[in-house]
């Protein structure tokens, strides 16, 4: 309750007169400030975001959702607007511009996933069915497929004879993400595989994978993972640094499981919640960026 | 305590009910119960294990257990049987290929001791798919009407479009009730 009422004087009252007496002190406007005086990435940008959101003004607002190629545009009227001189600060506008660009690469990045997902496998279509059989060749690339339906489907954890049923809600995405992993770190999905092929700790290795995508969409949808974007790409993020924050939960998860040594496979939904849990908490860090670069066997 | 709270408290413990929703992978369990709670069904991803909702209706508590289909999974069914009052059985009725497996499945069910009082709902899920059987034609491959050990109901269902789910659940309630409230 406390925390409410400072919330609304703060915003509404303090926050305004604070950042006045802030700008007569140091001659510089908030934007101004947040970009000298904060290190590139997350600290820096997701300041911006909330000044710019919380802003009067609607250059500044409009600033969070505007089109990749008016962004040069976007940051020559804030500048305008706040009055601010290049000659002046001389790094302010590249810095501004790389903040806008990450700003607003989030949330077309998030549209980009969303379409990706509400593509539902379609057997009729090639294209998804020759990635289907390409996850195959990729997962067992000694083992032949005998026929498209077929108990061997089982083995990389699908759940029955026929994977086209299995994708659900996550659609292509979780398609698309399976057979990324497999093809950038071979070697890795195939260590994955083994583990999840474990007498006692094994798990469903594609139906992880699967909830492990919905887990990947639920924290980008949320605007969990923005810090973790900021920090990792100094601009637009595209699909396939989704597709690499898959492949991190995907290992991660997997060593996650083999040290915790659940019963059965039916405290999956347990371990999958402290698992996310721990994963939000390296996303509170500032410097957080989840990668296997470092890792990476190709 | 006072009489009063102890009557208060029994009285609350009767009006608990534990639903176990069993069925083949893909019959739409995880749907229907997040549609049934108003939740978001379009980012659904395959049941591992299993979830467990508590919810209130009508004035019920239900404890609602939704165990993963995948035949790898069905091994465990067995550890969530005890004190059920309802299971609920879904079926894809437009799965024509594995109604055999379902019929096969629900009546080894049956036969199991520890849910020998429980009240079987069945829902003909998917109703809104255009090949979908109906529910009378799923009745017959699942051969309902020779069980005799059990009260069941047939309810046909679009876990989608959240069609007949509160028809199926309110006649599983009802019948419940009335074997517990009459039992005393």
């Amino acid at each position: 309750m406390l925390g409410y009422i400072w919330q609304y004087f703060y915003t509404s009252f303090f926050r305004f007169w604070l950042k006045w007496i802030l700008r007569q002190v140091t001659g510089k406007c908030e934007l101004q400030r947040i970009c000298s005086g904060y290190k590139q990435g997350a600290p820096r940008t997701s300041r911006a975001e909330y000044s710019l959101e919380s802003s009067k003004s609607k250059a500044l607002r409009s600033a969070v959702s505007v089109d990749e190629d008016q962004v040069e545009k976007c940051v020559v009227a804030i500048m305008q607007e706040k009055n601010i001189h290049s000659q002046k600060d001389p790094t302010f506008k590249a810095n501004l511009r790389v903040c806008i660009f990450q700003i607003t690469g989030y949330k077309k990045l998030y549209n980009s996933v969303e379409n990706l997902r509400k593509e539902v496998f379609d057997s009729e279509n090639k294209a998804h069915e020759d990635m289907l059989l390409k996850l195959w060749n990729l997962l067992k690339p000694s083992v032949k497929l005998e026929s498209r339906i077929t108990k061997q489907w089982g083995d990389v954890g699908f759940q029955g004879d026929d994977p086209k049923t299995d994708f659900r809600g996550m659609g292509m995405l979780g398609l698309t993400n399976l057979v990324f992993f497999s093809e950038r770190y071979t070697d890795l999905s195939q260590q994955v595989l083994s583990h999840s092929n474990h007498p006692k700790l094994g798990y469903s290795y594609a139906i992880v994978g699967i909830n492990l995508t919905e887990m990947a969409y639920s924290l980008l949808k949320a605007g969990t993972l923005k810090p973790h974007f900021y920090n990792g790409v100094l601009g637009v993020p595209h699909l396939e640094h989704f597709h690499q924050l898959y492949c991190y939960l995907a290992y991660e998860f997997d060593k996650f499981w083999m040290e915790e040594e659940p019963t059965s496979i039916m405290e999956f939904n347990q371990y999958r919640e402290k698992f996310q849990e721990k994963v939000k908490k390296l996303l509170e860090q500032p410097d957080v960026s989840l990668s296997l670069r470092e890792l990476s066997d190709q | 305590m006072g009489l009063l709270t102890i009557l208060k408290k029994m009285k609350r413990k009767e009006r608990e009910m534990r639903l176990l929703m069993l069925g083949l992978d893909n019959a739409g369990k995880t749907t229907i119960m997040k549609k049934f709670n108003g939740e978001d069904v379009s980012t659904i991803s395959p049941t591992l294990g299993f979830n467990i909702k508590t919810l209130e209706h009508r004035g019920f508590k239900l404890n609602i257990w939704d165990v993963g289909g995948q035949k790898s999974l069905r091994s465990y069914w067995r550890n969530y049987f005890e004190s059920t009052d309802g299971l609920v059985w879904v079926v894809d009725s437009a799965d024509k290929l594995r109604l055999e497996d379902c019929r096969r499945e629900l009546s080894a069910l049956l036969l199991e001791e520890r849910l020998a009082g429980a009240t079987l709902l069945v829902f003909a899920n998917k109703q809104d798919l255009p090949g979908a059987l109906s529910k009378d034609a799923i009745r017959e491959a699942l051969a309902l009407d020779d069980i005799k050990t059990h009260h069941w109901c047939i309810i046909g269902c679009s876990a989608m479009t959240g069609e007949n789910l509160l028809t199926g659940v309110d006649w599983l309630l009802d019948d419940i009730a009335a074997q517990i409230f009459t039992a005393d």
